[in-house]
């Protein structure tokens, strides 16, 4: 086994020599190794941010007239097709109109709509507003949905509108974040 | 002629040098042993040190990879839909939607059947009270600290868009305005 020698251990002296007790020591690890391996999270659990359009308290600094913002309305009540809508206010500036092609994926019955996805993309890329990491706010989406519709196809529209991805400095760490943050529509 | 007296007095038959000891016990495999067979040494040794350095190796990286929060309770109830454009989860007070039933960390915080049979977007009062005492309590508890505001909702896929508007829409008036719903991670490749 394993030995520590140092010399000594003549004339009457205590030995030097020592024995480490590797034994017990692989028995500890494998110990330590069972525990955590006992106790590991192997959790594939993730969550996708919504907002809700919550006016804050009122600030001293705020000023009179706020300038309405562009915000991608989408619209998914139809069986057929999504709509695209960028709005300034009120006022409709543009509307697109994508097919609804749903792609499953595993056997779940999940869904995607890459399509969609790869729209919203080259429309924030066109339209966007807030690109820089050091921006800290985010462009607005507006799910517009049935009431009657299930929550994995609403999940799988919100997972193409967060398809464009931006970075974001939050102190000293960058990170790829969602460009849009998602609202759902009252009505 | 002498020469030959000799040789017969010291007559004896040549034979093969080799090992003599144990050569008499009449089990097969002992005298296998004793001559030796030619085959391999059968004691090995085993490296100790590349050994546990494996096992340092492993243990550093379950330790790396250790959360002391433990695993996030999932109903089995609840089908999650799936997502690629996702967040890692975060901790914050869980409600869940199973069947007809609304939880907040695991204690029945409503219906979901009110909401359908009215069909139409309604504040959840039960859940409202319980989310709203969870924000008193935090901010009790936390003096002076900014209220992340963020609830976690687990939904089943199967849940129409009605009750979750309605869920989302009545955490939002108890003051978690940043909703996140759970969902399983999707790979890239999938």
């Amino acid at each position: 086994m394993a030995g520590i020698d140092v010399g000594g251990g003549h004339g009457g002296k205590r030995a030097l020599n020592m024995d480490i007790p590797l034994i017990p020591f692989i028995d500890f690890l494998l110990c330590l190794v069972a525990f955590l391996l006992v106790t590991a999270v192997w959790s594939q659990m993730a969550r996708i941010n919504a907002d809700a359009k919550v006016p804050g308290p009122p600030r001293p600094d705020e000023p009179d007239e706020i300038k309405p913002e562009k915000e991608l309305h989408v619209e998914m009540r139809g069986e057929r097709k999504f709509q695209l809508v960028w709005k300034e206010g009120a006022t409709v500036i543009n509307t697109i109109d994508v097919e609804r092609k749903a792609v499953n994926v595993g056997n779940e019955g999940d869904v995607t709509f890459p399509a969609l996805a790869e729209k919203v993309v080259s429309e924030w890329k066109n339209n966007g507003n807030h690109r820089a990491s050091n921006d800290k706010k985010f462009d607005r989406a507006v799910l517009h949905t049935d009431n009657s519709t299930p929550f994995s196809d609403v999940i799988a529209v919100i997972d193409a509108v967060y398809a464009p991805q931006r970075e974001f400095t939050l102190g000293v760490k960058t990170d790829k974040v969602p460009a849009f943050n998602l609202t759902f529509a009252v009505n | 002629m002498s020469g030959s007296k000799a040789l017969s007095r010291f007559h004896q038959p040549i034979s093969v040098p080799g090992r003599r000891l144990i050569h008499n016990v009449p089990l097969k495999f002992v005298v296998k042993k004793a001559v030796g067979g030619g085959s391999r040494a059968v004691n090995q040794e085993i490296p100790l040190i590349p050994f546990i350095d494996f096992l340092l190796c492993i243990v550093c990286f379950l330790l790396a990879s250790f959360s002391a929060s433990g695993e996030l309770p999932v109903d089995k109830n609840v089908h999650l839909p799936k997502a690629e454009n996702v967040l890692d989860m975060t901790e914050a007070p869980m409600v869940a939607i199973t069947g007809t039933q609304i939880l907040v960390d695991g204690t029945a915080a409503g219906s979901t059947r009110t909401i359908e049979d009215a069909n139409r977007m309604q504040r959840i009062d039960e859940l409202f009270t319980i989310l709203k005492n969870k924000r008193e309590l935090w901010k009790q508890v936390n003096p002076g600290k900014e209220f992340p505001g963020v609830a976690v909702l687990q939904v089943d896929k199967r849940v129409t868009a009605l009750v979750v508007k309605s869920v989302f829409q009545t955490a939002a008036m108890s003051g978690y305005p940043s909703i996140s719903f759970m969902v399983g991670r999707l790979g890239k490749n999938e």
